[in-house]
């Protein structure tokens, strides 16, 4: 009964900001593009700074930079796309610090926002991904890429009727369809989470402090568990984008 | 979490009337700005930290590749070091055995020889002391009948006073002396 009077505050309230500069334009900045281009300013202050003076004893910053680099290009790069394929590094690199450093928003405090969980960013980075294995897809293979698809090889022609349309729905519309929704709905969904977690524990707090500990100890075991969600879905996204862009390359693998 | 979703669509009439706006769709300034943000992030970054990095890496990587290899040819020459001088080593407690052997061998030599040499002087000296023994002998009894055939002349005459000629006195003397002697033997 005493829940029952919680007013959660509307969704748009959750996701949707004011313009601070540049207002009802094209390129106006809001909380969601300024903690974006935060996010970028601090990765490059981070890689580009830190790889300034690299020295053969690595102090602690080059460490975690070589360890970042080391995990994205023999991780990802080279495990997924290929031995040879370091020049892949610098963009899924860059790929998986964009997505992390914007989910990590999201457990910090006074912020608690991942710009992730606007649609926008997500779609953004699922469509480069789909051009870019579309591209070198045809690039490397003409249009045997298309047709290796949709006509995979060994399957009964007869099947042909069932597996093409399903084969192009798979590589047109559910690759970066599921690419963009799964970061998206990942991080929407642990935003408001942990929102009504904070909410209600402040509302708790006010009305019926004895049992303000429960949605309180829950919002730390969340925020908690989102941080592993924020790394795993960049994580994810960069191996997916890699294995998308693996299969452009080598499709028959 | 019942609650939590009960609140979630109870807001949606709570909101003093205004129309919910989709909050999936995306918006055109924000899909801007991460163009921009990304690019920028890629542009910088394959420019400046990764090819950075990645020589940081394969530097240090080829520094300990060229350290192994050097310290593996240390290696490989310090063991034939220690063999040559282990050789060397063995050679050597050879040749100062040889040497000993030969030395003790010499060593016997010369003490044999100076033995031998020493006996054979010693020989020599003594033979020669008892020539000249035998002879200092011979010489002293030589004078002693010398003397004693004079003493024996001069007594004679003393006594017989008669004067015999030399010849008969040595005759005598020498007769007399060979007849002491057989006696004495």
């Amino acid at each position: 009964m005493l829940l029952a009077a919680f007013q959660f505050p509307h969704i748009d309230e959750l996701f949707r900001w004011e313009g601070l500069f540049f207002g009802d334009t094209a390129y106006e900045i809001n909380k969601t593009s300024l903690l974006v281009l935060i996010s970028s300013v601090m990765i490059l202050l981070i890689f580009v700074g830190g790889s300034r003076r690299m020295r053969l004893i690595p102090t602690k910053l080059q460490s975690i930079l070589e360890m970042t680099f080391e995990f994205i290009d023999h991780g990802i790069t080279r495990d997924v796309v290929g031995k040879d394929a370091g020049r892949f590094t610098p963009f899924l690199g860059s790929l998986f610090l964009f997505i992390l450093f914007l989910n990590f928003w999201e457990i910090v405090p006074f912020i608690q926002f991942p710009p992730t969980a606007r649609f926008a960013i997500p779609l953004y980075l699922a469509i480069q991904t789909y051009l870019i294995y579309w591209y070198l897809g045809f690039r490397h293979n003409g249009y045997r890429y298309l047709t290796g698809h949709l006509f995979p090889a060994g399957v009964p022609k007869a099947l042909y009727i069932l597996v093409t349309p399903i084969e192009l729905v798979q590589i047109v519309i559910v690759r970066p369809f599921s690419l963009a929704v799964r970061l998206l709905a990942n991080m929407m969904a642990g935003h408001i989470l942990l929102t009504a977690l904070a909410l209600l524990t402040t509302y708790a707090l006010e009305n019926a402090p004895i049992i303000a500990i429960g949605p309180f100890l829950l919002n730390v075991g969340v925020t908690g568990f989102e941080v592993l969600v924020g790394f795993l879905q960049a994580y994810i996204f960069t191996l997916l984008t890699a294995v998308y862009i693996a299969d452009s390359i080598h499709p028959d693998h | 979490m019942n609650v939590v979703f009960a609140a979630l669509l109870a807001s949606e009439n709570l909101n003093d009337g205004v129309k919910a706006s989709n909050p999936i769709l995306p918006e055109t300034h924000e899909i801007v700005w991460s163009v921009v943000a990304f690019v920028l992030v890629f542009a910088v970054l394959a420019w400046k930290a990764w090819p950075a990095i990645s020589k940081s890496l394969s530097d240090r990587e080829a520094k300990i590749r060229a350290d192994l290899d050097a310290a593996e040819g240390a290696r490989v020459e310090a063991e034939s070091s220690l063999e040559t001088y282990k050789q060397q080593l063995a050679d050597a407690r050879g040749d100062a055995g040889r040497i000993i052997d030969e030395a003790r061998q010499a060593a016997d030599d010369v003490r044999r020889e100076l033995i031998a040499r020493a006996e054979a002087d010693s020989a020599d000296l003594r033979t020669r002391a008892q020539e000249d023994i035998r002879q200092a002998t011979e010489r002293a009894m030589v004078d002693l009948q010398a003397r004693l055939a004079d003493l024996s002349i001069e007594l004679a005459q003393r006594i017989v006073e008669r004067n015999l000629d030399r010849d008969t006195q040595i005759a005598l003397i020498e007769s007399y002396i060979n007849e002491v002697a057989s006696t004495q033997k």
